[in-house]
């Protein structure tokens, strides 16, 4: 409202519908003393004649418009001295200090014009000045994020920020998915450190090339995922397995397990069964979305089987909770189904932990790759006969290399080291199964 | 489920002789599903009052009579005849609390049995949830089986905020055994995991939730896992369920019989790609009512969503790799 | 377009009690006996209530005018139809105004501060309408009226418990309103229901620009008997008619005679709102023919006949409404603008996600929070 002593009184929203007005005649002269609510003008829009009353009592000093003259809302067009406008101040905010700070870059209401039911719009978008603040202290805290791709290239978010992760852009890969898009397989692929590049042969007349197939693709991208997130501890125990060999020939003779099929597999599942009971955390999962470890209470217990089509890894539904007849009967069941091509599609989910044998091609031991969402793998060589220690003197016994790998973010040395011990200890003497089981 | 919601009718009646019932020929006749049936008998014709037929004067003396410390319970008879109370409930109901600077508390709780699929004439099958959920100031719950249609009326009255109860009457003849003693055990404003799945979340409410099941159980025979979620209450949202859903699916498609455009199924979607940007394998997908007014009973197989339209919402979900 | 004039729709009896052009009261039978109570001194008091009301009326215009107040709807000409009315029922009644009802508002008695709050923009209410019974301003033209006869349904109801109860609804609603399909719906659910409420229609002549000839082409008071509703028109400038006719309807929705229909015939002497230029559709002869009928004019004259307008008690009137204008002009500088978060207060009375998490957003983006 001006300094000290005058006060200037603009040309307020007549809320006309118009953004002008013309001072159509004066009412008072300088030097008048003038009171509250006095006329002190008429101005006209183009709509109406309106009287304008004085906010203050006071002495005129200046007549700012002469009459005739057109001004807009909020020109200034009378100047009052010795003005008594006791309450004539700008408050602040109720509770200011509880409140946000409306003061800084308050909206403009002077560059509104007037509308039909209220001051009327403003003379632009007001601002409340907060962008330019946090802006501020955006630049401030992070330095701008370049775009990681360019517009063109497709992928979906999810890929987007694994390339980002790796390091890699978007740009120079090869989408394989359908209209080219980039797919997560791709940028495995592609940060994958064996395969950085493909191989062309240089004559191109020696190699045969083969559509990857669908299983192929989904083994490649699990087992992918699984190197490149799960952190890999793989461990190993040689051990004297021949009590085990034995009571599998007792146990395919006994009537209970006539017409089914009992291999050491099966009682190599039933020490990781007894094994996992201790050591809870082998059959755990590592939730990266929401930031937690996850423990089931069923087991099931999946089994890498080679198949015509490649690697499956069906798994037996609360393995756990089965007899070792019914156990027996599940992993005959699962493998035949799994052969044939006949697995259904539910038994590939929810694995707890996997047993995956290569004893069958003559291959003592490996450093398997956990199966994705797994945190273990128990891999089982060929059983030989040769020579060990036994009683003190070198026999001839059945002995069987075994590893696992397990996730190092969800199992420790000191858990995985029990757990495979206790397998160990299971095969070398089943009466443990049957003593602590 | 139009006896569980008389039960929790007449549970809400003897809890509290505040509650009232109004609406037209929900008295004597019991209302033309028969969701009062016997209530004016037990409680007499203040408490369940058949009035005259005008939508907006059922809402507007409902406000009054909220104002004058009842907690009445409108009926509107079909969905389609909602629209002649609309600025009683947008302008007004949802307003007063707020205008009055919370001075005046409006606890109306207004059922409106909706929906199509029952071969009815026009203005009998329409869904016109959206336009209330967009309403500040108004809640918007439906139920989708007897169970909760028990015990959500009985929330929805005791809210103090309007709540607009959302009655999907093609499931008005589903049976399940309610369990009357017990008390709900889910807030009314949770949306409900009804069965888990790993490979893609099916959201729906209402009278579709039904659907989305039965779409579930012949994906799973396909061999894909679908996690369906009812989310019961459409203002507010339970995103917070949907969110954990999608970050482990990576994959959404939500169902109601409403026009998709501008429809519930819009505002999960942006919020779920603002949620979940880089956890979603998918654009999430919608499957819905067209946009056009719901046709005659004769086609309306063709509006409606039903387990095929949302199997192929799934496959070409699955089919973004 | 043909139209009902003003003398086609001046068919209807109107209860006048004060004469013209000055003299004594009228005697009516059926009336009369509702002012056996109002004596001099009464009768002083309700032409200080009239000069005060137009007086906070004329502030508000001002304050409007140097940029106060983001509109205002003046009452000038209607002040005996609300102070007649507000003055006719008691402060358990429960009142339902439109929102031009400052008078009724300022007897039931609100901090006029308080209702210019809502004009300038810093809220949507004003006050609480439990503290004086009366609803805050209802903007949708038509809207009230239902509840009103809503609560009156809820009075009959707790009156069935408690037979000490014998309060009423009165809802406020203009010549326009009656076209509104809200207005037949709640005269329909009242008669029906016998409901304990109180139709008080100012018929100011104008709907903005409408005359009510565009409105109906009979008497509003009419619509009464097509819903099997007592109906009565009264002059709306004569304070002690609108008085007495309010008490009238008032004892019969108390004594259970169900409602009654209030036509009150007045005039508005000024625009719609600050916003509206009355000249475009009104002659002057028009206006200058109301001001003879002006309200405060009316009473005056029975005051000077009785010998009750002494110097002394004009000034006491003209003093006090100067210091409640000056009350008003000095609340309404210093009203406190509403902190900006408080949008989020009060959508709903029990928490709502949405709204939690919208004002955390709010707070975090305007208090410089970086994501």
């Amino acid at each position: 409202m001006g300094e000290a002593g005058s006060t200037e009184f603009r040309l307020p929203d007549l809320g006309e519908g118009l953004a002008d007005a013309e001072i159509v005649r004066w009412m008072v002269a300088p030097g008048d003393s003038v009171t509250l609510n006095q006329i002190i003008c008429e101005v006209e829009t183009a709509k109406a004649l309106v009287e304008l009353p004085s906010p203050v009592v006071g002495v005129v000093a200046k007549l700012r418009v002469s009459e005739g003259e057109t001004v807009t809302v909020g020109t200034a067009i009378i100047t009052f001295e010795g003005a008594d406008v006791p309450a004539m101040v700008e408050m602040p905010p109720e509770t200011p200090d509880a409140s946000i700070d409306a003061r800084t870059e308050a909206p403009d209401d002077e560059g509104r014009s007037s509308m039909l039911v209220g001051y009327g719009p403003g003379d632009g978008d007001s601002r409340t000045g907060a962008r330019k603040r946090r802006h501020a202290q955006r630049q401030r805290a992070v330095p701008v994020e370049q775009p990681a791709v360019s517009a063109t290239v497709a992928a979906k978010p999810p890929v987007r920020r694994l390339a980002k992760e790796r390091g890699l852009e978007l740009s120079n890969l090869t989408g394989t998915g359908a209209n080219g898009v980039i797919t997560r397989a791709d940028v495995e692929a592609a940060s994958a450190p064996t395969a950085t590049s493909s191989t062309p042969s240089r004559d191109g007349h020696d190699e045969t090339r083969v559509p990857i197939s669908g299983l192929r693709k989904r083994t490649a991208a699990a087992m992918v995922s699984s190197a490149f997130t799960a952190p890999h501890v793989t461990e190993f125990v040689t051990v004297d397995v021949t009590p085990t060999v034995e009571l599998v020939e007792k146990l395919r003779a006994h009537p209970a397990f006539s017409g089914r099929k009992v291999t050491p597999l099966l009682i190599v599942s039933k020490a990781l069964l007894f094994a996992l009971e201790r050591h809870p955390e082998l059959g755990s999962r590592w939730d990266e979305a929401a930031q937690e470890i996850v423990t089931r209470r069923e087991v099931n217990l999946g089994i890498a089987v080679a198949t015509p089509r490649g690697l499956m890894v069906p798994n037996v539904k609360d393995a756990a909770g089965l007899t070792l007849v019914e156990l027996a009967e599940a992993l005959s069941g699962l493998t035949e189904r799994a052969r044939d091509g006949k697995t259904e599609l539910s038994e590939f989910s929810g694995g707890t932990i996997t047993i995956t044998n290569i004893g069958g091609f003559g291959i003592d031991t490996g450093t398997p790759i956990i199966n994705p969402g797994e945190a273990g793998i128990l891999c089982v060589g060929a059983i030989r006969r040769q020579p060990w220690e036994y009683r003190d003197e070198i026999a001839l016994r059945s002995v069987l290399t075994l590893s696992l790998s397990f996730d190092h973010r969800l199992v420790d040395g000191f858990e995985g080291s029990g757990f495979l011990a206790d397998v160990a200890r299971v095969l070398a003497d089943p009466t443990e199964l049957i003593a602590l089981g | 489920m139009a006896k569980a919601l008389n039960a929790g009718l007449r549970r809400s009646l003897d809890d509290d002789d505040r509650v009232m019932l109004m609406g037209e020929d929900i008295g004597r006749l019991g209302g033309v599903f028969r969701v009062t049936d016997q209530l004016q008998a037990e409680f007499g014709a203040d408490r369940v009052v058949d009035t005259p037929l005008a939508e907006s004067g059922i809402i507007g003396t409902a406000i009054g009579l909220a104002m004058r410390g009842y907690r009445p319970v409108c009926e509107i008879q079909f969905d389609g005849f909602i629209y002649p109370a609309f600025d009683q409930i947008v302008s007004q109901l949802a307003k007063i609390h707020t205008r009055t600077e919370g001075a005046v508390t409006v606890p109306l709780t207004i059922r409106v049995p909706y929906g199509g699929g029952i071969g009815a004439v026009e203005h009998h099958s329409e869904s016109p949830e959206a336009y209330f959920a967009h309403t500040a100031g108004l809640r918007v719950v439906t139920c989708s089986n007897p169970d909760d249609a028990f015990g959500m009326i009985q929330q929805a009255i005791r809210s103090d905020d309007p709540v607009l109860f959302f009655e999907p009457k093609r499931r008005y003849w589903d049976r399940a055994d309610v369990d009357l003693d017990a008390a709900p055990t889910v807030g009314l404003y949770d949306a409900r995991v009804v069965i888990a799945g790993s490979d893609l979340t099916v959201v729906a409410y209402g009278p579709m939730v039904a659907t989305a099941l039965a779409a579930a159980k012949e994906a799973a025979s396909e061999g894909t896992s679908i996690e369906v979620i009812d989310l019961r209450s459409l203002s507010p949202i339970d995103f917070d369920t949907i969110d954990r859903s999608v970050a482990k699916t990576g994959r959404l498609v939500v169902v109601h019989e409403a026009s998709v455009f501008l429809g519930i199924g819009a505002e999960i979607a942006a919020r779920i790609s603002e949620r979940c940007f880089f956890q979603l394998e998918a654009p999430v997908l919608r499957v819905g009512g067209y946009a056009t007014p719901y046709p005659p009973s004769k086609v309306e197989q063709y509006y409606l969503p039903d387990v095929d339209r949302v199997l192929d919402a799934i496959d070409r979900s699955l089919a973004v790799e | 377009m043909s139209i009902a004039t003003a003398q086609q729709l001046d068919t209807a009896d109107t209860v006048t009690l004060l004469t013209e052009h000055g003299g004594d009261l009228r005697e009516d039978d059926l009336f009369s006996p509702y002012l056996a109570d109002i004596d001099d001194a009464e009768l002083c008091r309700i032409y200080e209530d009239l000069v005060v009301v137009r007086r906070i009326d004329a502030e508000a215009t001002a304050l409007q005018r140097q940029g106060e107040l983001a509109l205002w709807a003046p009452l000038l000409g209607q002040e005996a139809a609300q102070v007649g009315s507000a003055r006719g029922i008691r402060p358990g009644d429960f009142v339902f105004g439109s929102y031009r009802e400052h008078a009724v508002a300022y007897l039931r008695g609100v901090d006029p501060t308080l209702i210019l709050r809502f004009w300038r923009g810093s809220t949507h209410s004003g006050w609480n309408p439990y503290d004086i019974n009366m609803t805050t301003p209802a903007i949708v033209i038509g809207s009230q009226m239902l509840q009103a006869v809503g609560y009156a349904m809820g009075i009959m109801r707790d009156a069935k418990r408690d037979d000490s109860i014998h309060d009423i609804a009165v809802t406020y609603f203009g010549d326009g309103a009656t076209s509104q399909g809200g207005f037949s719906e709640a005269l329909g659910f009242a008669a029906s229901s016998h409901a304990p409420v109180v139709f008080f229609c100012q018929n100011n002549q104008y709907a903005i620009s409408a005359p009510v000839g565009i409105q109906t082409s009979v008497p509003i008071v009419q619509r009464a008997s097509g819903f099997g509703m007592r109906g009565i028109r009264v002059d709306g400038n004569d304070v002690l008619a609108v008085l007495a006719v309010t008490r009238y309807a008032a004892e019969r929705a108390r004594s259970g005679d169900g409602p009654t229909l209030i036509e009150a015939v007045t005039y508005r002497m000024g625009p719609h709102t600050t916003s509206d230029d009355p000249t475009r559709y009104r002659d002057a002869d028009e206006l200058a023919l109301w001001k003879t009928r002006d309200p405060i004019d009316r009473l005056l004259r029975t005051l000077e006949y009785r010998g009750l307008a002494t110097d002394e008690m004009l000034a006491a009137v003209d003093a006090k409404a100067d210091a409640v204008a000056a009350e008003v002009r000095k609340g309404c500088l210093e009203t406190v603008e509403p902190r900006p978060e408080s949008i989020f207060d009060h959508v709903y009375s029990e928490p709502h996600s949405l709204i939690e998490e919208e004002r955390a957003e709010f707070l975090d983006y305007h208090r410089g929070g970086a994501e």
